[in-house]
């Protein structure tokens, strides 16, 4: 099980916490305004990256505060965990930090436990 | 021919005790395991195989046993138990399994002959028709004679989680892991050590390779270094413990059995899970000898090499004393000296490799013993009665030539186990030298020790430990390691040997466990599964609960041969946790039934098991569903009654479970107005309304009533199972999207306990027991709320209905709750009150047209699907999910629709759940989709109309209205004539609400 470092309570086990979905998603200010196409796009699509991923986590059976989080899919490592008034950390950040398991390419996924 | 006792072996006692085995008892020594105990008596034959039925013994002497999986009789009927390492006590009770009507005469074995039909991809090739063969014939069949051992019956065990969170782990208490403690002793890294066995040195232990350390004979040393790990500050060491599971972030899992060679206490826990998380996880969990696949390799009698060695050194037996000995590689030796020094002799030792790379001083040993020496040869096969008796032996100019010998022990080299290793992520690479894959580059912090690293020489070890451990600035420690053979490991690639005799009967099997056979590896690339993990599920080779230790890598160099690639081309199955079986029982831990989930009850509880309430479980409430008034009372005869009663006069539902939320701050208003479709700027103060909660997508997401009591405070409720759900979308768009918002939220559940009166007679009964409150209608309208002090506590009335009568609801504080709950009985008792549950409740709002939140509406349900159009707050800028409601889906016309349902025939029945459809049969054999309008959400017999009535989401139903359609039952093809009408069946004009 991840350990998850809540910026309020600290490291925690992952089981306290439930992930939000995409981080840096703001709802739209006047709804109205929008296209069924635009509004559609931020109530149904959201990215879904394998490598690093900006997303929102909340301390469901803790402080119950959300906060955002950077977090590398392909090797559910936490890169960076920020509070939601924190400004969001340039990707460049984390581009060195990548480390994938057993060598995997950036898209797509399959048994490379094998090293060539 | 027969066993033999070690009587210098130092981890058996010579105490006797007693086993039963098959119904037969048989004497064993105290801290035997069941394999040990029973070939001690020259039991070979223990279990039959999984698809062939044939005849199988003892292959090995550990975790990675494919055949001999027994039964215990006496511990919950535990099936499965691999009878290598469950260790005994007096008065086990074991039995073998898979067979029909005994081990040795097991008509299923008739398979073995049927064997064509059931080779690889037997399963998808097989059952495929005639139509109706599946259900009827097939499924019970394979059901039937699926499995090995049969399930327990009333199981009931115990065990418990633990967590660890230490600095450093060390899988295996073997050598390595031994020598990398000696390190980390009084040192400022807290470290734990798991063992699987109950004794330490792995294999100092298992075997004799090793004879001396630093001069002091192995078992001294191993008692010296577990006397100074314990008495360390920093070192503690768990035995009996199988590390299962190794996760992300340094996670694992270890299972500890509590009651090893001990008769279990049902009292007590049996297992222990524990959970560790370490920072650094040294593996030296050491390697796996694999077999050889050759014509026959499963009778009875053969056993690897090291397996048989270990049973000498660890478990003070020697199965036989003149195995034949088949090698590939330099270790087997070892063998031939622990069984020299019992006095015993191999009848033969055949080394597959050449002549002049096997060592002088194995050829020395072997001539100076008189041991019949076959370099450069092969076993052929072996043959005998449900046991060896006849080894085939081709030499090196390719004849064959038969001994005679009861046991046969292959080996075929080592793998480090690397299973731990590549669970946690880490890569692997294909070694020449050893023939085998072992840890590359770790993907965590993962550090591997000795033989799992792949490093098989005892010299090096020592520099190898220090070296890996470098980083943690400890004393490097340097031993003198004297070994028993030649450190030099040497080994020739060999997978499957030639069979020259072939019979119906003879096979040569890659998994034992699964009775997949190198024919069937062949079989399947022919049919073009040439991937390995295709070829994995296809054949089930490796599939099995030893999930091939001693044989996957086996079959990647058969394949390999096959599809002439290299190994490391063909690539490794996943390894996935857990490592070996682990019990149920231990993952549940203590949630397990009373504690499985918790149970929420209300302060009403004990009064309704006093009144024969029958409940209901609503998420993790506890709530009546109905009361019976006598024993022999059907669920529909209560129902019934008290339907009628509370319309009659009236009826009382604890509604404890709704959902409380209390939202208090300057900008309530504000973001009420947001969070439902409702407009509450122009609703008065203590005034209340029925109201709906969206999702953004526009769909109904929970309902509930919301109290103003000024534009700073409401109260809201909610749906009993959704309250944790609003509570939390609440608190995400407060926290996320409108932080600037100065609102606070409180859950207020369990802080009131509520009360449902309604009926006719709600109002003179309320009076009674509120005498100083006026409850007429001028001063207490409907959807109106007054809060008051009751004994010292808040209390609040409010007039609201869900069953569409005349209806209060009583919000008090617990502490007075039964009290005042009685209370209302006493004076209800003149106006007939009738207590209600669940089930009444749903059939009184469904007679008034009410939704339930996830009956009528399922998630793609919007406010106007079900005529609430009313209740949106149109003119207010923005509410979450009022943009959606204008999407074009949304908004089209032909959407589901909530409508009422009755049946032509008035005593005709609608069930729950049923399509409506246009026709008024269904075809007997249907070949066009016949067209499905909608379905029936909720359908009651009411007993104040008595006929049925339903409420149906159907396509453009607002536009059916009086339409006449059929609704279908779940038996035969004749469909109920029904028609649609409004969904509100009983005052439809609120007279009994408002008056």
């Amino acid at each position: 099980m991840i350990l998850i470092n809540c910026p309020y309570c600290g490291e925690r086990e992952q089981s306290e916490f439930s992930n939000g979905g995409e981080a840096h998603v703001a709802r739209p200010k006047n709804p109205e305004a929008l296209s069924d196409k635009d509004w559609g796009q931020y109530v149904f699509y959201r990215s879904n990256p394998k490598g690093i991923f900006y997303e929102r986590w909340v301390h469901t059976h803790g402080c119950r505060k959300w906060f955002n989080a950077v977090r590398d899919t392909s090797t559910d490592t936490f890169l960076k965990i920020y509070k939601l008034d924190d400004n969001r950390p340039d990707i460049s950040e984390f581009k060195s930090t990548l480390k994938s398991p057993s060598g995997e390419p950036s898209v797509g996924s399959g048994n490379f436990a094998v090293k060539k | 021919m027969s066993a033999i006792n070690n009587k210098n072996c130092k981890y058996i006692s010579q105490v006797e005790i007693k086993i039963t085995f098959d119904g037969k008892s048989y004497s064993a020594f105290d801290g035997d395991t069941v394999a040990s105990a029973l070939l001690r008596n020259n039991i070979r034959l223990i279990g039959r195989s999984f698809k062939y039925h044939r005849p199988r013994g003892i292959y090995t002497c550990g975790i990675e046993e494919p055949n001999a999986l027994v039964q215990i009789l006496n511990e919950h009927n535990e099936p499965n138990t691999r009878a290598t390492i469950k260790r005994t006590y007096d008065g086990i009770n074991i039995s073998s399994q898979n067979r029909w009507p005994s081990l040795s005469f097991d008509i299923g074995s008739i398979n073995n002959i049927l064997s064509p039909i059931f080779s690889a991809g037997f399963y998808y090739k097989t059952f495929m028709g005639p139509k109706g063969f599946w259900k009827k014939i097939y499924e019970p069949l394979i059901r039937r004679t699926a499995g090995l051992g049969k399930p327990p019956k009333n199981f009931r065990s115990k065990s418990i989680h633990q967590n660890h969170n230490v600095d450093i782990l060390i899988v295996g208490g073997g050598l390595s892991g031994l020598i990398a403690a000696r390190k980390l002793i009084d040192t400022n890294n807290e470290v734990l050590i798991v063992e699987q066995d109950c004794f330490l040195g792995g294999i100092l232990k298992n075997s004799n390779k090793v004879k001396s350390i630093d001069g002091k004979n192995v078992f001294e040393w191993v008692n010296e270094t577990e006397k100074l790990i314990l008495g360390s500050k920093n070192i503690k060491i768990l035995k009996n413990t199988l590390v299962t599971t190794y996760n992300f972030t340094n996670h694992l899992i270890a299972l500890e059995d509590k009651f090893v060679g001990k008769k279990i206490d049902t009292n007590k826990s049996e297992l222990t899970l524990h959970k560790i998380r370490t920072t650094h996880t040294i593996l030296a969990n050491g390697h796996i000898e694999r077999f050889i696949s050759f014509r026959n390799n499963d009778l009875p009698g053969v056993m690897l090499a090291s397996s048989f060695e270990k049973y000498i050194e660890r478990y003070g037996v020697a199965p036989d004393e003149n195995p034949v000995i088949f090698t590939n590689n330099s270790s087997t030796i070892s063998l031939v000296k622990s069984l020299i020094n019992l006095g015993c002799k191999p009848s033969a030792y055949i080394d597959s490799r050449n002549k002049n790379d096997i060592e002088d001083e194995t050829k020395d040993y072997l001539s100076k013993n008189n041991i019949p020496f076959y370099p450069e040869s092969e076993v052929e096969g072996c043959e005998g009665n449900k046991k060896v008796e006849k080894v085939y032996i081709r030499s090196s100019n390719k004849e064959i030539s038969s001994i005679k010998a009861s046991m046969l022990c292959p080996s075929g080299g080592f793998n480090p186990d690397i299973h731990l290793f590549t669970q946690s992520k880490g890569l692997v690479k294909w070694d020449d030298k050893i023939i085998s894959f072992k840890p590359d580059t770790a993907f965590q912090n993962t550090i591997t020790l000795g033989s799992v690293s792949g490093n098989y020489k005892f010299k090096d070890l020592c520099s190898e430990i220090n070296k890996k451990l470098s980083f943690l600035k400890t004393n490097e420690l340097n031993l003198e390691i004297e070994t028993n053979i030649r450190d030099d490991f040497s080994i020739k690639e060999l997978w499957e040997t030639k069979t020259n005799k072939k019979s119906k009967w003879s096979k040569s099997f890659i998994d034992l466990h699964n009775d997949v056979t190198t024919k069937d590896l062949q079989q399947a690339i022919n049919e073009g599964y040439d991937r390995i993990e295709h070829l994995k599920r296809y054949t089930t080779n490796s599939m099995g609960t030893d999930q091939g230790k001693i044989s996957s890598i086996n079959s990647l160099g058969i394949v390999s041969k096959i599809l002439k690639k290299k190994i490391s081309e063909v690539g490794t199955t996943t390894y996935r946790p857990p490592y070996a079986p682990l019990s149920f029982a231990a993952i549940a831990g203590r949630s397990t039934y009373e504690y499985y989930d918790p149970e929420r009850k209300t302060p009403i509880h004990n009064w309704h098991i006093k009144n024969n309430a029958v409940f209901e479980d609503v998420g993790q409430w506890k709530r009546p569903w109905y009361f019976k008034k006598y024993k022999t009372e059907t669920m529909h005869q209560a129902v019934q009654r008290e339907s009628k009663q509370t319309r009659q006069s009236a009826g009382i539902l604890d509604g404890s479970t709704l959902g409380k939320i209390e939202i208090k701050g300057k900008d309530a208003l504000e973001f009420m107005n947001l969070m439902y479709t409702n407009a509450f700027t122009k609703m008065k103060p203590m005034t209340s309304r029925y109201a709906l909660m969206l999702g953004e997508d526009g769909m109904i997401m929970d309902d509930g009533i919301i109290c103003k009591i000024n534009d700073k405070h409401f109260i809201a409720t909610t749906t009993s199972g959704g309250a944790p759900k609003v509570f939390a979308h609440m608190e995400e768009f407060l926290q996320t999207e409108w932080p600037h918002l100065q609102v606070y939220l409180n859950s207020i559940t369990e802080q009131f306990t509520t009360f449902n009166i309604s009926g006719p007679k709600a109002r003179e009964i309320v009076s009674k027991v509120f005498s100083d409150i006026d409850f007429s209608n001028e001063k207490f309208p409907f959807m109106t709320f007054k809060t008051f002090n009751y004994k010292n506590t808040q209390a609040r009335i409010m007039r609201a209905s869900f069953t569409g009568e005349l209806g209060y609801e009583i919000y008090i504080s617990p502490q007075h709750a039964l009290e005042l709950w009685e209370l209302i009985f006493k004076h209800g008792k003149d106006f007939d009150l009738v207590p209600y549950g669940t089930e009444t409740m749903h059939l009184l709002r469904a007679e008034k047209g009410y939704v339930v939140i996830g009956q009528e509406t399922d998630g793609t349900v919007t406010p106007i699907d079900i005529n609430f159009n009313w209740m949106i707050g149109k003119k207010k800028k923005d509410f979450i999910g009022k943009r959606s409601l204008t999407r074009s889906d949304t908004a089209r016309e032909d959407r589901k629709q909530l409508v009422g349902i009755v049946p032509l025939d008035k005593s005709q029945f609608i069930e729950e759940g049923q399509h409506i459809v246009e026709c008024e049969n269904l075809p007997s054999k249907i070949k066009m989709p016949i067209e499905y309008l909608g379905h029936i959400s909720s359908s009651y017999h009411s007993p104040n109309l008595n006929h049925c009535i339903s409420m149906a989401m159907i396509k453009s139903g607002n536009k059916l209205m009086g339409k006449k359609l059929f609704v279908s039952t779940p038996k035969g093809t004749k469909n109920i004539p029904v028609e649609i009408v409004s969904p509100v069946f009983i005052d439809p004009e609120n007279k009994r609400l408002t008056s």
